[in-house]
């Protein structure tokens, strides 16, 4: 048996390149960025070869030339490809018609409007008048698979990819192709809602709008997003994602990103449901304890008291947020060394989320990165602890309440003198003072993931007005420590 | 409700037959469609997928892919007239109004009593003796009206 | 070249009890196999046999029976296990041959697969039978129970070192099944959906092992090449085509049946000797020559002789060689409509263009049919089924609904037009048997 070679040389619209051949063609074509169609094939799931979309134009050899799918012809040495080729054109123009001849008239209420790739590949390559003369067959359109997907069958063009995903990514088929021919449709079995964390991924599979994200039914227009790479911060993962901000304001969806070390295509359900929280309310820049509890006050007036606090005791706990990034935590560590405070970031108890796919159930996007620069992990238990033996306790970072226990804090008495700087306030007794941070889609940084992989946040929207970045915050925390011994 | 132990005895012995358990799937279909209740039913179709660990959803995919698999109730005969080619050009169409008639049911449906489905299938490889209709699965061949009407008549 | 020459393929099955051992052995079953066995032939001079009788596939490609054989990977080189998987299916509309042989000899079709086993070195045979065959399954098994107990089938059969299994198995209903790579996914439990080629069956068959699928007819005849030769073979039919074929000849004739024919023999000889003529004293309007995929032909064209090459040449396929004969009262439009609706129930759904084209075409020959076409349609027609096929889908289900729509278009575009201008059938004032002056149910 001969041996694979590990390249070939191909020709791709006339430009001699090397591709693998283990990928068929089609993946030859996009690693060159040469644009091919497709629905059926994706680089994550098993080609299959049934949507017809992906042809283009090849000669072997002495062979004639002949249109072929590219998804499921291997590249072989001195195969030339035309993917623009007037027969390639036609074939996909051909393909179309055929597709979009029952596919209903949505695009005026569908969600995947301006990122379908039906609207796309017609727009490209596809005759503006339909020609079909025949009634559009009716599905269910409006079928809840749950809580997270809504389903319209009338809209699926019967890619599968959908189906292939639950077998082949998650390793348990939840949905499949029912009936046969122009009678198919996607079908979960007796109706069962779908199950898992990962349900998300096959709306981003759907190459239309059949499989939508209920979470994002009729929110925005995909072109009025502001979309900004970042990084989930929901487990110690880190997968890539997108956000996608409208117009300045609410985080609307976020998607994932393409990392072939990290996630590939997916992210779990948590991470792309993250965007409730990423909107998080009733947030002001700072507050400060008075006769009738926390009141309003100037950002540089809560900093003072704080500093004032600090300077004034000699045990003073720094406990930080494990969302911190590495930046904020190499300025962290210096604020604790200034305070002769021990490093420290509160490490909560596993989620229960944890999988064989992403989801590696640690709720600390940075946990290694904090350990590797020094700090050390105090479960909630412990910081609690701590908290009631110290003199101050400054609690910094992005949901370091809610980590250390909204309720175990409430609990503490007034005498604690907790200095929270966190995203949104906590009414306790014991918080003297409030500071409000910028969250992980407002501010930049580098988070690094279970496997030691850095992972760049980044700001996809301003924060609210007067609400500072943490960085500069810790950084305002510092001058004081010249004059603290 | 669990599959009759002799039905599993049955089929544990017929996938044997195959380098792979899943091969039987079809065949074992077909026998619990015939040894309960006519049709296939969502509770055997989840026994099934245990039997062959599958998912039901597999199982699913697959029976709902064969016209010979009832996924809907059926009445006690079940008659399916072919109407492809061979078959129409010699009558089939008179048979499938006469069959209608004379059961009560409607084509693709069950006659209110529930005594009678009717469906109109594809070539059943009788076109040499065409019109024909399956009645409980057995071809009756050569028809006429009298023999439809005789044939029809004789059911209980 | 040659009609007329000797029948062998029915003339077991008109013995009484042809189906059982003892009948079947007493008449000559098994005597081939154990001639090979006793002799130790080599298998690739079993093989050299019938790829040298020129013998072509029955079940409607005619793609030579013995090359086929011969992409089989050396099983030196090539560990894996071996099958032959014979395509009982026959879903072919207007086929009703291989119903025939199941029935009636099942220990010839037994034999033919032990000696296709043999000369593949093969582990096993499974015969895919459609599911509404229920009696022609039921002798093939009762067949293979006998074999076995005589040691026929299993291990070391007669005592020999060759050891092969034959399984029967069964369909549910779907034409797509009657395709091999669709019979190989029906067969592995899964929806009939034809897996795209390359790899072709010998390389990846069932569960990837090596793998050759052939018709029930083409083994048939397979003891009968090895036991009188690869010439004698030739001494029937023409060059290109040769031996004899169950000729199933149904619709608007005196007799319709099965008939054993020699290839080469004139399709209007069939007609007019073997079915007794156009039924009812009636002229002959159109015919199809091999099954519903081949496409009607004028009548005119009759007299063509039934092999592959003349078939061809006068514009159509020889399929698998079931002619379907439509009489003066005959409406093609209403023919075309019945077989376009074949199509759309019984596509897979895995392609676009025949997922979408076969419900298409089958709208618009309802719409013509029935009064609702214009002009345009017939255009449409054409235009369909030419971004169909050929080539452009995984499996030639769109070409099989493709072909009939052009020759409907080619040869009776004045039958279409004709409707259109009458707003419905204008033979629908024609008495017919054939029609109840209904419209036709999807």
């Amino acid at each position: 048996m001969t041996k694979t070679p590990s390249t070939v040389k191909i020709t791709v619209n006339g430009r001699e390149v090397e591709a693998d051949p283990t990928k068929p063609l089609i993946a030859a074509c996009h690693e060159q960025d040469v644009d091919v169609p497709m629905y059926c094939y994706h680089p994550g799931l098993t080609p299959v070869g049934s949507c017809r979309i992906c042809q283009v134009e090849v000669r072997e050899g002495e062979r004639p030339p002949r249109v072929v799918v590219a998804c499921r012809t291997p590249v072989s040495e001195g195969l030339v490809v035309n993917t623009e080729a007037p027969a390639a054109h036609e074939a996909r123009r051909n393909c179309l018609e055929f597709l979009l001849k029952d596919h209903p008239l949505d695009c005026p209420i569908c969600d995947k409007a301006g990122e379908c790739t039906l609207q796309d590949y017609t727009y490209a390559e596809g005759q503006t008048t339909g020609q079909s003369a025949e009634p559009r067959q009716n599905f269910e359109k409006r079928k809840s698979l749950g809580d997270k997907i809504v389903l319209d069958q009338e809209r699926c063009i019967l890619c599968s990819r959908c189906v292939r995903f639950f077998e082949e990514v998650t390793e348990k088929p939840q949905l499949t192709v029912a009936g046969l021919g122009s009678r198919s449709r996607i079908e979960t079995f007796g109706d069962r809602p779908l199950e898992g964390n990962y349900q998300g991924n096959i709306t981003d599979l759907c190459p239309v709008g059949a499989l939508t994200l209920k979470q994002f039914r009729f929110q925005a227009r995909v072109w009025n997003l502001f979309k900004k790479s970042s990084t989930c911060g929901e487990c110690s993962r880190g997968c890539s994602i997108s956000v996608e901000v409208l117009r300045l304001g609410e985080v609307k969806r976020i998607r994932p990103r393409y990392n072939p070390k990290v996630n590939r295509w997916w992210i779990c359900d948590t991470g792309r449901l993250a965007t409730e929280d990423a909107n998080p309310e009733g947030r002001v820049p700072a507050l400060q304890r008075g006769y009738s509890g926390l009141e309003a006050c100037e950002v540089d007036a809560a900093l003072g008291a704080v500093r004032a606090a600090h300077q004034a005791h000699e045990r003073n706990l720094l406990v930080v947020s494990p969302w911190s990034t590495v930046e904020e935590g190499r300025a962290l560590l210096q604020l604790a060394k200034a305070l002769g405070a021990e490093p420290l970031f509160v490490s909560p108890p596993a989620s229960g989320l944890a999988d064989d796919l992403l989801n590696t159930g640690d709720p600390c996007p940075n946990r290694r990165g904090l350990e590797e620069l020094g700090f050390t992990p105090r479960t909630t238990e412990e910081v609690l602890e701590l908290l009631e033996a110290s003199e101050t306790a400054t609690l910094f970072g992005e949901r370091v309440a809610e980590l250390v226990g909204e309720e175990a804090l409430r609990a503490l008495s007034a005498s604690q003198r907790v200095f929270l700087f966190d995203v949104a306030p906590l009414d306790a007794p014991c918080v003297a003072a409030f500071v409000g941070l910028a969250n992980w889609v407002e501010r930049p940084g580098t988070w690094v993931n279970v496997d030691g992989n850095p992972g760049r946040i980044q700001a996809a929207r301003p924060a609210p007005s007067g609400i500072r970045q943490p960085l500069a915050l810790v950084e305002a925390l510092r001058p004081m420590e010249a004059a603290s011994r | 409700m669990a599959l009759p132990a002799p039905l599993v005895a049955e089929l544990t012995e017929l996938v044997k037959k195959y380098p792979e358990k899943r091969a039987g799937l079809i065949p074992a279909l077909h026998r619990c469609q015939e040894e309960l209740d006519g049709w296939l039913t969502p509770e055997t179709l989840e026994e099934v997928a245990a039997f062959f660990e599958l998912e039901p959803v597999e199982v699913y995919g697959v029976a709902s892919f064969y016209p010979m698999f009832n996924l809907r109730p059926v009445g006690r005969h079940v008659i399916g007239v072919c109407h492809n080619i061979s078959c129409d050009l010699r009558g089939a169409q008179e048979v499938v109004r006469q069959v209608c008639e004379l059961t009560g049911a409607p084509v693709g449906g069950t006659s209110p009593d529930g005594k009678f489905s009717v469906r109109t299938l594809e070539c059943q490889g009788a076109c040499a003796s065409a019109p024909m209709f399956d009645l409980d699965g057995v071809y009756h061949e050569d028809l006429d009206s009298a023999k439809v009407a005789e044939i029809l008549g004789g059911l209980s | 070249m040659i009609p007329g020459g000797e029948l062998y393929l029915l003339r077991r099955g008109e013995l009484k009890e042809s189906h059982t051992l003892a009948v079947a052995r007493k008449d000559g079953a098994y005597s081939v196999l154990e001639a090979v066995l006793k002799e130790g032939r080599d298998p690739a001079a079993v093989t050299a046999e019938v790829k040298d009788s020129g013998l072509r596939g029955r079940g409607g490609a005619g793609f030579p029976t013995g090359l086929k054989w011969t992409f089989m990977p050396d099983p030196e080189k090539d560990k894996r296990s071996r099958y032959l998987a014979v395509n009982a299916d026959e879903s072919e509309p207007g086929t009703c041959k291989d119903r025939v042989l199941l029935r009636e000899d099942p220990h010839g079709l037994i034999e033919g697969c032990l000696l296709a086993a043999y000369a593949m070195r093969l582990d096993a045979v499974y015969v895919y039978v459609r599911g509404e065959y229920r009696l022609p399954y039921q002798r093939m098994q009762a067949a293979i129970d006998e074999a076995r107990a005589a040691g026929l089938v299993g291990e070391r059969i007669l005592g020999s070192d060759f050891s092969c299994e034959v399984h029967m198995h069964k369909g549910a209903g779907a034409y797509i099944c009657g395709e091999e790579t669709g019979m190989m996914e029906s067969l592995e439990g899964k929806r009939g959906h034809p897996r795209p080629k390359p790899p072709f069956p010998a390389g990846f068959g069932l569960w990837g092992q090596p793998t050759t699928v052939n018709n029930v007819e083409s083994i048939f005849n397979v003891p009968f090449i090895v036991e009188r030769g690869a010439a004698w073979f030739r001494g029937m039919g023409t060059e290109a085509s040769p031996g004899n074929f169950l000729c199933g000849i149904s619709g608007h004739v005196e007799r319709p049946g099965v008939y054993e024919v020699p290839l080469g023999i004139n399709a209007k000889t069939i007609l007019q000797e073997y079915a007794g003529g156009v039924w009812k004293g009636r002229a002959l309007k159109a015919w199809i020559p091999g099954g519903s995929s081949t496409g009607l032909l004028p009548g005119e064209l009759i007299d063509t002789p039934m092999d592959h090459d003349s078939i061809k040449a006068a514009g159509s396929m020889f399929g698998t060689g079931a002619m379907i004969i439509l009489d003066e009262t005959a409406c093609t439009v209403r023919a075309s409509q019945v077989i376009a609706r074949f199509y759309d129930h019984e596509s897979c759904g895995q392609c676009s263009q025949c997922r979408e084209g076969t419900q298409w075409l089958s709208e618009i020959f309802t719409r013509l049919e029935t009064g609702r076409g214009t002009a345009a349609d017939i255009d449409n027609l054409e235009r369909l089924a030419r971004n169909m096929a050929p080539g452009k889908t995984i499996c030639a289900l769109a070409d099989a609904a493709a072909i009939p729509t052009l020759a409907v278009v080619r040869h009776f575009r004045d039958e279409l037009l004709a409707h259109v201008e009458a707003g419905g059938c204008p033979l629908e004032s024609r008495p017919s048997e054939s029609r109840a002056g209904e419209e036709v149910p999807a």
